[in-house]
């Protein structure tokens, strides 16, 4: 598989475009803020990592991210050269919480929001004239699923071009039963430390064209997916099973042709709950073997918070932006690597200058509930 | 953007072999043809797969799980007497179920008491249930099913898209067959969202197994109808205009869920008897193209040739999904 990627669009706490939000991600800087979404008096957890765009303190308002999604696809389709008539091509929108904060409101503040929102066609068709459209709801993966299924349609001759996003908001179920699963909530997300406490939630959206070689647009490429693989664990409802994720990590090397040894960058998943991070340190030790303190590693939920079905691709253009400019975000809030992470060589400071030159291939990771997981390669281009 | 996709796509050589139904009055696929709607008993979960695992699931979980028992005993996926485990590795089947608002309750009912008083107050075992793939996950991990896992929760149009990508997962190489779910559920909450009695609204879930042509023939299996070609548009004629360029070939019947379908002998629509099983199973949203499907398996199983046209969505919606689907015995060599 080599599918251009020829254009890129991101929103998150930490920004409002892919310029941003890379920026903001080198220079170590996080989106946490004191919860300001939901009343703070019913939940213990005190911090989140959101896009507050509220009309006003305490007001929330339904289609949020739907608004953050259409920006996203817009940013990418301006960035890759390209009109905003989406109605010959598909549009696939990863997601793990649809529009359920909408629902919420709807259901708990008779907010005005018509259940026709709660998939993202309605709106894409609105803004971008796009029919050939799907929302799937894969939970914390969801938008690498979305972006193997995109990557399909190219395979399979049915389109020459597809557009590929993600987006997540902060419901108040999915904060307040993790609220109520963490005991011990933690105050930031600290993937992969010792004193890893849990993970919190973050907003945004991330969009991507993706296009056959032939494409006018793919002569401006600003890298290339070489693989997206999915699969299922099928073991347990929440936590996540090593060896699932490591045999779909396998698959994605297995579809792009290379070997681990030939990863230089890993965008890790990294949530910072002990479940998930262990799991995806033994996959990870697993595939890479005795090459593990080879490709550099980084996790930016230590800045974007956990940013749900949206995470994955975000990773993909941090992982595209990095392979061009040399430069990876750090993980910030890392003191001791727990357990087998400990072998990993993070990213923690300035990228050095003999990194840029081996900086080739990344493979990005995204896993969700259920045990669905999905795992891209990616390879850059020269800036 | 220029793009030169036509948008009509053939999934080659997938075929369905196998139908289950968990649905109140209906244990056959002919029954799902049927125009009168009969007093039915809810469908008991317990009863049809036994209790063991079923508790924190919630009701459209537990559909889906009595549908997708059905459906692998029925393409033969599992063993028919129920004795022993997948006949086929569990990495060549993967799972797509449709539904779009199997847990809004669980989403309603956590956020409403958090607002009434904090998280102390709500229970820990609902989280699952918030992250809306848990029915396409609980039925993998029910059945060890190993290959992709899709949750659609596309609108109107939800469970055509879902057999749709069925195919398309097999017609990539994901896996070599896809159990398909579609799947929605009555109860207080989805009642009070869409403003429609209980009684108006689909309690139940519905399966097929879209598997590639040459895998189905490897291990067996019978095909009961063939996909044909399938699109997503932005108008029901627009729609059969694509999956059925110049009106052919003319199908034997067309399953649609327009209101108003447009009379016989409407130029430019197919001059064919139409079926709307939501008439009799009630408001059927994220399972209705699946619930389409099937019935057109029940029209083959009394009509074993011809083709079945199955529309889902109307002008109004985002957007009408169409697919064409084949009998077995039409299916192409």
């Amino acid at each position: 598989m080599n599918w251009a990627i020829t254009g890129t669009g991101a929103v998150a706490s930490i920004g409002r475009d892919t310029d941003e939000v890379f920026d903001a991600l080198c220079a170590g800087r996080s989106g946490r803020a004191l919860l300001r979404g939901f009343d703070s008096r019913a939940y213990r957890a005190a911090h989140a990592y959101e896009i507050d765009d509220r009309p006003a303190d305490g007001a929330d308002v339904p289609a949020r991210a739907t608004a953050w999604l259409l920006r996203a696809v817009a940013e990418a389709l301006r960035d890759a050269g390209l009109d905003e008539d989406l109605s010959g091509t598909p549009v696939i929108v990863g997601t793990g919480l649809r529009e359920l904060r909408s629902v919420e409101l709807k259901w708990c503040e008779s907010a005005d929001f018509d259940l026709g929102g709660l998939h993202f066609g309605t709106a894409l068709r609105e803004r971008f004239g796009a029919t050939w459209t799907y929302t799937i709801s894969n939970a914390c993966s969801a938008s690498l699923h979305a972006l193997a299924m995109g990557s399909d349609l190219l395979t399979a001759g049915t389109a020459e071009a597809v557009v590929v996003a993600g987006v997540d908001t902060i419901t108040a179920s999915m904060f307040g039963l993790l609220d109520r699963v963490q005991l011990d909530p933690p105050d930031r997300v600290r993937p992969f430390d010792q004193n890893r406490r849990g993970t919190l939630m973050g907003d945004g959206a991330a969009a991507v064209v993706l296009t056959r070689e032939d494409h006018p647009a793919a002569r401006l490429a600003r890298g290339r997916l070489r693989a997206a693989s999915m699969n299922c664990d099928a073991s347990h409802p929440t936590a996540p099973d090593p060896a699932g994720i490591a045999q779909a990590i396998r698959l994605a090397h297995e579809q792009a042709g290379i070997k681990a040894d030939d990863v230089d960058l890993v965008l890790l998943h990294g949530t910072g709950t002990a479940l998930n991070d262990e799991a995806e340190a033994t996959a990870l030790c697993d595939v890479f073997g005795s090459g593990i303190g080879l490709p550099l590693m980084t996790a930016v939920k230590s800045m974007t918070g956990h940013t749900s079905g949206g995470s994955g691709l975000l990773g993909l253009i941090v992982a595209v932006r990095a392979l061009a400019a040399g430069r990876v975000p750090p993980t910030i809030a890392l003191d001791t690597p727990a357990g087998v992470a400990g072998r990993f060589r993070f990213a923690t400071g300035a990228t050095p200058p003999e990194e840029p030159e081996r900086l080739r291939i990344a493979q990005v990771d995204a896993f969700g509930f259920g045990g669905v997981n999905a795992v891209a390669i990616v390879e850059g281009v020269a800036a | 953007m220029t793009s030169a996709s036509d948008a009509v796509v053939t999934a080659s050589d997938a075929v369905v072999t196998g139908v289950g139904l968990a649905l109140p009055g209906a244990r056959h696929t002919a029954d799902l043809l049927r125009t009168t709607r009969e007093p039915a008993e809810p469908v008991d979960p317990g009863t049809l797969i036994g209790r063991r695992g079923l508790r924190y699931k919630d009701r459209a979980t537990q559909l889906a799980l009595c549908a997708a028992q059905d459906v692998l005993r029925s393409s033969g996926l599992l063993p028919a007497d129920g004795e022993g485990g997948l006949t086929v590795p569990g990495d060549s089947v993967g799972v797509a179920v449709s539904s779009n608002l199997g847990n809004l309750d669980t989403v309603c009912e956590v956020a409403s008491a958090i607002a009434a008083e904090t998280t102390s107050r709500i229970s820990p075992m609902a989280l699952p249930n918030a992250s809306s793939n848990v029915i396409a996950s609980s039925v993998a991990m029910q059945h060890g099913l190993r290959g992709p896992n899709l949750m659609f929760c596309n609108g109107p149009t939800s469970g055509l898209d879902a057999v749709y990508w069925a195919a398309a997962l097999v017609s990539a190489g994901r896996c070599d067959r896809v159990v398909v779910i579609g799947v929605e559920t009555a109860n207080a909450v989805v009642e009070g969202l869409l403003g429609e009695p209980a009684e108006r609204l689909l309690d139940g879930a519905v399966a097929l197994v879209v598997e590639s042509g040459p895998a189905a023939r490897a291990r067996g299996a019978r095909p009961m109808a063939a996909l044909g070609p399938y699109t997503r548009r932005g108008s029901v004629r627009a729609v059969v205009e694509r999956v059925l360029p110049g009106g052919r070939p003319a199908p034997a019947i067309w399953f649609t869920s327009q209101e108003q379908p447009p009379a016989l002998a409407t130029p430019g629509f197919p001059d064919a008897p139409r079926h709307d099983p939501t008439g009799v199973f009630g408001r059927a949203d994220g399972a209705l193209g699946v619930l389409q499907c099937a019935a057109a398996v029940g029209r083959f199983g009394t009509h074993p040739s011809g083709t079945a046209l199955i529309t889902t969505g109307d002008d109004t919606d985002d957007a009408v999904a169409g697919l064409l689907l084949h009998s077995a015995r039409e299916e192409r060599p």
